[in-house]
């Protein structure tokens, strides 16, 4: 089984966007048998490798890709064909379908027509025994855990024979034990001579079951080498230290008072997070994918219910129950998602300019001359780029779009600005423009909170950076400890299982 | 700022396709149905004419509870929402005044008033249902619609009232005496001008005052009209309250021009109602549509149905010709949108590529030095 033949080789793959190029001339190689790790920070390319492996993104011109010895161009399909599975984050499931149902789906076994039941169930449980599961098979999928429904895509990569199997962040949002019986089928798959490719911000995870690993950063391979070569200081060591052009040289202030202080906030997914935030200062929230950061913030806006913990605003107690409560507050909250949450994408800029000034103004008319002129001003304001405030926001490109977001709080009496991501899907130049902007606010003695993904960005605009892990805060970073080592280390290292 | 008083001086009327082409195609075919039909009637033949006053005030006679019932819908679709009910509860309004009064011995105001609560009561409870649990309006309104005719039904038992004249007062033309110049009298019943002034609030209800832009908020993007401070949940309760106030007016209007009481009065209304508002360019969607679209929406379905009765058309066309007219204005509406979104494409990507080449000359200078 070991022999050392290669499954798939990928030679100089390169992937560009527009405005970014995700992957520089990496090669990667998988062996049958063997749990292949890629790490790297958020935006490494890590994802941008594995949809170019499970066939969802073609490479750039020059890139090869070959499988069991043959040149091979993938298309999902085709990828598929060939035997290698991805199994994404989210599920892919069907959740009143039953085990064998979603096992089979689209592949029924028939014959002459007629499903064949008795021989889908068979080899699912087959499968399922291989995999010491006593899921029946029966069983309505979306009567399972998380881990359960987790194992039902392992099942269903063994039932058809895969060779390559991708698994993106498999244990996120698992608990201990269900992590540790994951790891044991991750195993199990190995030993029938399946290449897995194992994606984990969990070097805990990584250092137990990995053979080989690949480290990514910028989109350029740094190193692959085999586990017992690695300590994980060294793991971390290779992932930081990105190109000094990324980092962005902001005035810094000197804080005011504690603005807003909460208090062991619980609810949405996070537990027990206790923060103050000054004027004058960014707080950043660092951590993985999935740590929490955005559910906190929703929390604390009251866009959720909380279970418990208390917000203190400039010095007093508030229920901030409901946005409404939070607005009139003086809070803003830049979601992470404009499209689905900050805008109205078939109304025009000027329309979204006024629509939450619509709560703190007095009287109950406005008048659409003045929403134009409103519009019209903080086009003027931020720089938009837009013919007028007539345009729908639909039109505008990213960063304009998250301009008209900005003119929707700034267009209020706002003193702490929420920034969930605040440049994502953003491209340079815009990215600098919302940096000064957060500035801005900075200068007229307002706070800001901002959750970023981005390491450059939250390590070259927060004053402190709280870190977040699996729902909770698991540090704080202050002055000269704000550094990359450490909020890696902190956000990804040090989890017992 | 000074130089804002200036450009206010400048700013003149833009065409913008995205808004005001819905509203331009519906005006074309407006005219264009007027058009032809009083060319046929100029025609030798028996056909009456088009554009007479007579003729124009029935159109308005005829399409004043439609248009009514129609400005409530349009507040519920652009909040994001749809009522299948109003044509079930025109029936049961119009039942219900009619019994109580002849039957039941209440007074008629006691009888309409009562009437317009019950409808109104009726509309919140599904309002509330749909507000609060957050389940689908088209479900919630066909039950609603279903459940409204049996209890029609139930109050007269099975059978029709007449109202023997009571309520004529409200459809009595206010210019009796007046004919137009081929001798026809021009009718002008009060119920015009309840139809023009109900329109004219809804209008600036909508476009003027902080309610109507939730409303278009909360139909637009629900999430993000929560997270900007809009009371979502009692926004859209509101707007079935609204339509069911406006469907007891509308229903009141149509038991004083059909004097008997009977289930069909409201029966298929709603189609009605909701082709209306679709013409006028309210999105099934949410987030969408004009008053004005809507009031011409309205006109034009009537002035459809006017002119084919002119034109002896007999109904069964007539239902193809309205149908036609409802998928051709929707597909247009599609059809802009998607030549739009098409040239939105272009530009971007245009945009992008520049982008890329630039980037590759300064790439490749880098590489030079």
């Amino acid at each position: 089984m070991s022999e050392a033949r290669e499954l798939l080789r990928l030679i100089s793959i390169s992937k560009t966007f527009p405005g970014v190029q995700a992957l520089k001339g990496v090669d990667f190689d998988l062996r049958p048998g063997e749990i292949h790790c890629v790490c790297g920070e958020n935006g490494a390319g890590k994802s941008t490798l594995i949809k170019i492996v499970s066939g969802a993104y073609q490479p750039d011109e020059g890139g090869e890709i070959w499988f069991e010895g043959e040149k091979v161009t993938l298309s999902p399909l085709g990828a598929m064909d060939l035997g290698i599975q991805c199994i994404y984050q989210e599920h892919t499931i069907f959740r009143p379908l039953s085990v064998t149902e979603n096992i089979f789906v689209g592949m029924e076994i028939t014959k002459k027509g007629f499903m064949q039941k008795q021989e889908m169930r068979k080899r699912t449980k087959e499968v399922l025994d291989y995999l010491s599961s006593d899921i029946d098979p029966d069983e309505l999928v979306g009567n399972l855990s998380a881990g359960e429904q987790k194992i039902v895509e392992f099942a269903k990569a063994l039932v058809f024979d895969r060779k390559v199997i991708i698994l993106d962040e498999p244990t996120a949002s698992f608990s201990v034990t269900e992590i540790e019986n994951l790891l044991d089928i991750v195993h199990k798959i190995k030993d029938r001579g399946i290449g897995v490719i194992y994606i984990s911000h969990h070097l805990d995870e990584v250092e137990r079951i990995a053979d080989r690993i690949t480290i990514l950063r910028d989109g350029n391979l740094i190193n692959t080498c085999a586990s017992s070569e690695i300590t994980q200081n060294e793991l971390i060591r290779q992932m930081v230290g990105r190109d000094a052009s990324l980092f962005y040289n902001r005035e810094h202030f000197t804080p005011g008072e504690v603005i807003l202080e909460a208090d062991g906030l619980t609810g949405n997914g996070v537990a027990d997070c206790s923060f103050n935030v000054r004027r004058g200062e960014v707080l950043g929230f660092a951590g993985m994918v999935g740590s929490g950061r955005s559910e906190l913030m929703t929390l604390l806006f009251g866009g959720v219910e909380k279970i418990s913990g208390s917000v203190k605003l400039f010095g007093e107690e508030v229920d901030l129950q409901n946005p409404r409560v939070s607005i009139r507050n003086k809070m803003c909250y830049i979601t992470e998602d404009r499209q689905h949450s900050g805008l109205f994408l078939i109304h025009t800029i000027a329309r979204n300019t006024i629509i939450a000034n619509l709560l703190i103004s007095s009287g109950s008319f406005y008048m659409p001359k003045k929403e134009e002129d409103v519009g019209e001003e903080f086009i003027k304001k931020l720089g938009t780029r837009a013919k007028n405030a007539g345009v729908l926001a639909g039109n505008l490109s990213g960063g304009n779009q998250q301009k008209v977001v900005l003119a929707k709080w700034f267009n209020t009496e706002g003193e702490i600005f929420i920034f969930d991501e605040p440049t994502r899907g953003i491209d340079v130049g815009a990215k600098q423009e919302i940096y000064r902007l957060m500035t801005d606010l900075l200068r007229d003695g307002k706070a800001v909170i901002m959750v970023s993904s981005d390491m450059p960005e939250v390590i070259s605009m927060s004053d402190r950076i709280m870190v977040m892990k699996s729902g909770r805060i698991v540090g704080e970073l202050d002055g000269n400890d704000v550094t990359e080592e450490n909020v890696l280390e902190l956000s990804i290292g040090g989890r017992k299982i | 700022m000074s130089d804002s008083g200036e450009r206010i001086g400048k700013r003149k009327f833009e065409f913008r396709w995205n808004a005001n082409l819905n509203v331009l195609v519906i005006w074309l075919v407006f005219i264009a149905i007027i058009t032809i039909a009083q060319v046929v009637s100029l025609l030798p033949g028996q056909y009456p004419t088009m554009v007479s006053p007579a003729n124009l005030s029935n159109i308005f006679a005829q399409v004043s509870a439609t248009g009514i019932m129609a400005m409530g819908m349009a507040m519920v679709m652009i909040a994001g929402g749809i009522d299948l009910s109003v044509g079930m509860l025109t029936s049961f309004v119009v039942l219900y005044a009619a019994k109580s009064h002849v039957d039941f011995g209440l007074s008629l105001p006691m009888a309409l008033i009562t009437a317009v609560l019950f409808a109104v009561a009726m509309s919140a409870g599904m309002g509330f249902i749909i507000s609060r649990l957050q389940v689908e309006p088209f479900i919630i309104t066909l039950g609603g619609m279903i459940c409204f005719r049996g209890i029609a039904l139930l109050v007269v038992r099975s059978q029709e009232v007449s109202m023997k004249g009571a309520m004529d007062p409200l459809k009595n033309s206010v210019m009796a005496e007046v004919r137009d110049p081929a001798g026809l009298i021009v009718n002008v019943p009060p119920y015009i001008f309840i139809f023009l002034a109900i329109t004219v609030i809804v209008w600036i209800v909508m476009r003027f005052t902080k309610y109507g832009r939730r409303i278009y908020a909360v139909g637009a993007n629900r999430h993000a009209a929560y997270l900007a401070g809009i009371d979502v949940k009692n926004i859209i309760f509101s707007t079935y309250i609204i339509n069911g106030f406006l469907v007891s007016i509308a229903a009141l209007i149509l038991l004083a021009r059909v004097n008997t009481a009977i289930i069909t009065v409201g029966q298929n209304r709603e189609i009605d109602v909701i082709a209306a508002a679709v013409v006028g360019g309210v999105a099934m969607s949410g987030g969408k549509g004009t008053i004005w679209g809507v009031f011409i929406g309205a006109l034009l379905m009537g002035t459809i149905e006017n002119g084919m009765n002119m034109l002896r058309i007999n109904a069964e066309w007539q239902f193809v010709v309205k149908g036609l007219i409802v998928i051709g204005a929707v597909s247009t509406a599609a059809i802009v949108a998607q030549i739009q979104a098409k040239r939105q494409l272009r530009v971007k990507q245009d945009a992008a590529l520049a982008k890329s080449a630039i980037d590759k000359v300064i790439a490749e200078e880098k590489a030079a030095e």
